[in-house]
């Protein structure tokens, strides 16, 4: 039997230091196989893309799946366009949206903001039934200022579920909650001519938790084509 | 040319809106498929059987005449209308009148009919001031003459009228076939939605799934799906359907010249509200005969307490439509208010509806 200094060990490749995932000299895997090994369900797949003019603006350009977004403004200025602009990318992508608690919904609007009307849900008069619809986006009205403990439910049941949920809020129904992310309409101008033309939001963006470039941006909703366009 | 029995209820012809007449039309087919394994059902309340088997069977069509009334008695408790003749076009007619043409006789009796039993108006009196009343002068026209007079479907007319083809254009229902199947279960009801690229995903399911839920919750109408169709203004081209039921797969690829382009209002309004518009002075501003506002709006009122300024509008566009039926007057009008809501108001019967909110 023959013992090896250990000193011949050290000098391997394979020294007990190695087996340290913390240790700084440990070997590198060859790229291919980092790709072969990352996880499946990537963080990519748990984010709802938004498109055009909001992808740049909110972290990972997306909705994460069971957060919760506030949409926050003034009745009649626009709040239900900016919340139906947020299913655009997801509904051409083929997600589904429930469309709760709005009561008479501008089909022809909707249709004219690039949502695909055949994977829309409407419920116009949920009577208290909020968070039975799981579909992958959903978008509640809520019909005056919810209790915590209704808010708290339905907010389990979506990261439940892995829905965004998207609340309409309008000052005389806030949301109970903390946002994820959140949407407040500051101020709604309409640029005319012989007809209505364009409406410029500005919009403040907010939220919690990973780095989001807050501040105010200007967004053309509904532009000339009925259409959510960056400025 | 087959010579048929046409049983005709009148009861049938208008359909009660409960389903209860499709069911009766229903349950009266399968009692006569019993009797004549051939039976048809053309429309509801039509249907018709060829009477050589029969008569043989049962011993001559007087006797199959009792049994199929009786039939009809007990089943559907309707008195019906018999006739046999040849070709489906007289058979109708026959059963209408409640006569049997004897065998060979249909063609005198085709001939000998009023024009306007084929069922084109235009037709009918057009020949009427050339002196043809019945089918049997509109017949004798020649083919060239009529085609260059009328269209394509009055060439069909007259080739019924020879005797050339046995039944009129829209004789039959065509979608009853696949409403009966519905009706028995044999075919599912209303078409699914597809995916993307037509397959289903797990997300479809899922979405179905939340719809049962809350259905059963709240009831069938509680969801609804929204299609377009073709029209003017945006509360003509929306329909909201209960989710499951049927929609129509026609895309509307008409041009609608005077649509009015988008933006449109992200809320519309089912049940317009009656509003007023008021000018300056606080009178009423109407829409004048020739489409323009008898003043400039300055306020817009919902009821007495809830006023507001308006502060720019733009309109009216006046739309007439379907002039020659129903003689639908309106106009649209986009006001923006103060607070800097914009908002797409109606003029139809001299009031001042809010249609929709661009919200």
């Amino acid at each position: 039997m023959e013992f090896r200094p250990l000193a011949h060990v050290a000098s391997s490749d394979y020294s007990y230091e190695r087996m340290f995932a913390f240790s700084p000299n440990r070997p590198t895997l060859p790229e291919d196989l980092i790709a072969r090994l990352r996880p499946v369900a990537l963080a990519k797949s748990r984010i709802l893309p938004l498109g055009e003019p909001w992808g740049p603006l909110v972290p990972n350009a997306g909705l994460r799946r069971g957060s919760t977004v506030v949409v926050q403004a003034q009745p009649g200025l626009g709040g239900l366009s900016l919340a139906l602009s947020l299913l655009t990318e997801s509904s051409a992508r083929g997600h589904w949206a429930g469309v709760v608690g709005v009561d008479d919904p501008g089909v022809v609007a909707i249709a004219d903001l690039g949502v695909d009307l055949r994977r829309v849900l409407f419920v116009p008069r949920p009577r208290g039934a909020w968070a039975e619809c799981a579909a992958d986006l959903l978008i509640v009205r809520p019909p005056s200022r919810a209790s915590h403990g209704a808010a708290r439910r339905l907010v389990d049941r979506v990261r439940e579920r892995g829905t965004v949920l998207i609340i309409l809020a309008e000052p005389a129904s806030l949301w109970p909650l903390p946002a994820d992310l959140s949407f407040d309409i500051t101020q709604a101008q309409w640029s005319t001519s012989s007809r209505l033309d364009a409406r410029y939001l500005t919009v403040r963006i907010g939220g919690r938790g990973e780095a989001i470039r807050a501040g105010e941006h200007v967004v053309v909703l509904p532009s000339r084509r009925g259409r959510c366009e960056a400025n | 040319m087959e010579r048929l029995l046409a049983i005709w209820i009148e009861a049938f012809e208008d359909e009660a809106p409960d389903g209860s007449t499709l069911r009766d039309h229903l349950a009266l087919l399968e009692a006569l498929t019993i009797l004549c394994p051939f039976t048809e059902s053309i429309r509801l309340g039509l249907f018709v059987l060829p009477i050589r088997g029969p008569s043989r069977f049962f011993g001559g069509e007087a006797k199959v005449l009792e049994i199929v009334r009786g039939t009809v008695l007990d089943v559907a408790h309707q008195q019906p209308r018999l006739g046999i003749a040849d070709g489906l076009f007289c058979a109708e007619v026959a059963a209408r009148q409640g006569r049997v043409i004897a065998p060979g006789a249909s063609d005198s009796f085709r001939r000998s009919l009023a024009l306007s039993t084929l069922g084109r108006k235009d037709v009918a009196t057009t020949c009427q001031r050339l002196g043809l009343h019945t089918v049997g002068s509109f017949a004798n026209l020649d083919v060239a003459r009529v085609a260059e007079r009328f269209n394509q479907q009055a060439l069909a007319l007259h080739r019924v009228a020879r005797g050339e083809l046995f039944e009129l254009d829209g004789q039959r229902d065509l979608k009853l076939a696949r409403r009966l199947r519905q009706l028995r279960g044999e075919e599912e009801v209303g078409d699914e939605q597809l995916g993307f690229f037509g397959q289903r995903g797990a997300g479809d399911d899922r979405a179905d799934a939340a719809a049962h839920r809350v259905r059963r919750r709240l009831g069938a109408e509680a969801v609804v799906v929204a299609s377009l169709r073709g029209g003017r203004v945006p509360e003509d081209r929306a329909t909201l359907v209960p989710w499951g039921s049927p929609l129509s797969t026609s895309r509307d690829s008409a041009p609608w010249p005077g649509q009015m382009r988008a933006p449109s209002p992200a809320t519309t309004l089912a049940r317009p509200v009656a509003v007023q518009l008021r000018d300056a002075s606080d009178h009423l501003v109407v829409m004048e005969g020739r489409g323009f506002l008898s003043e400039t709006p300055a306020t817009l009122l919902f009821s007495h307490q809830l006023r507001r300024e308006v502060i720019w509008h733009a309109g009216p566009w006046p739309l007439v439509e379907r002039w020659w039926v129903l003689n639908r007057r309106r106009a649209h009008l986009q006001i923006l208010l103060v607070s800097g809501e914009a908002l797409l108001l109606t003029a139809e019967s001299n009031r001042w509806w809010l249609a929709g909110i661009y919200d």
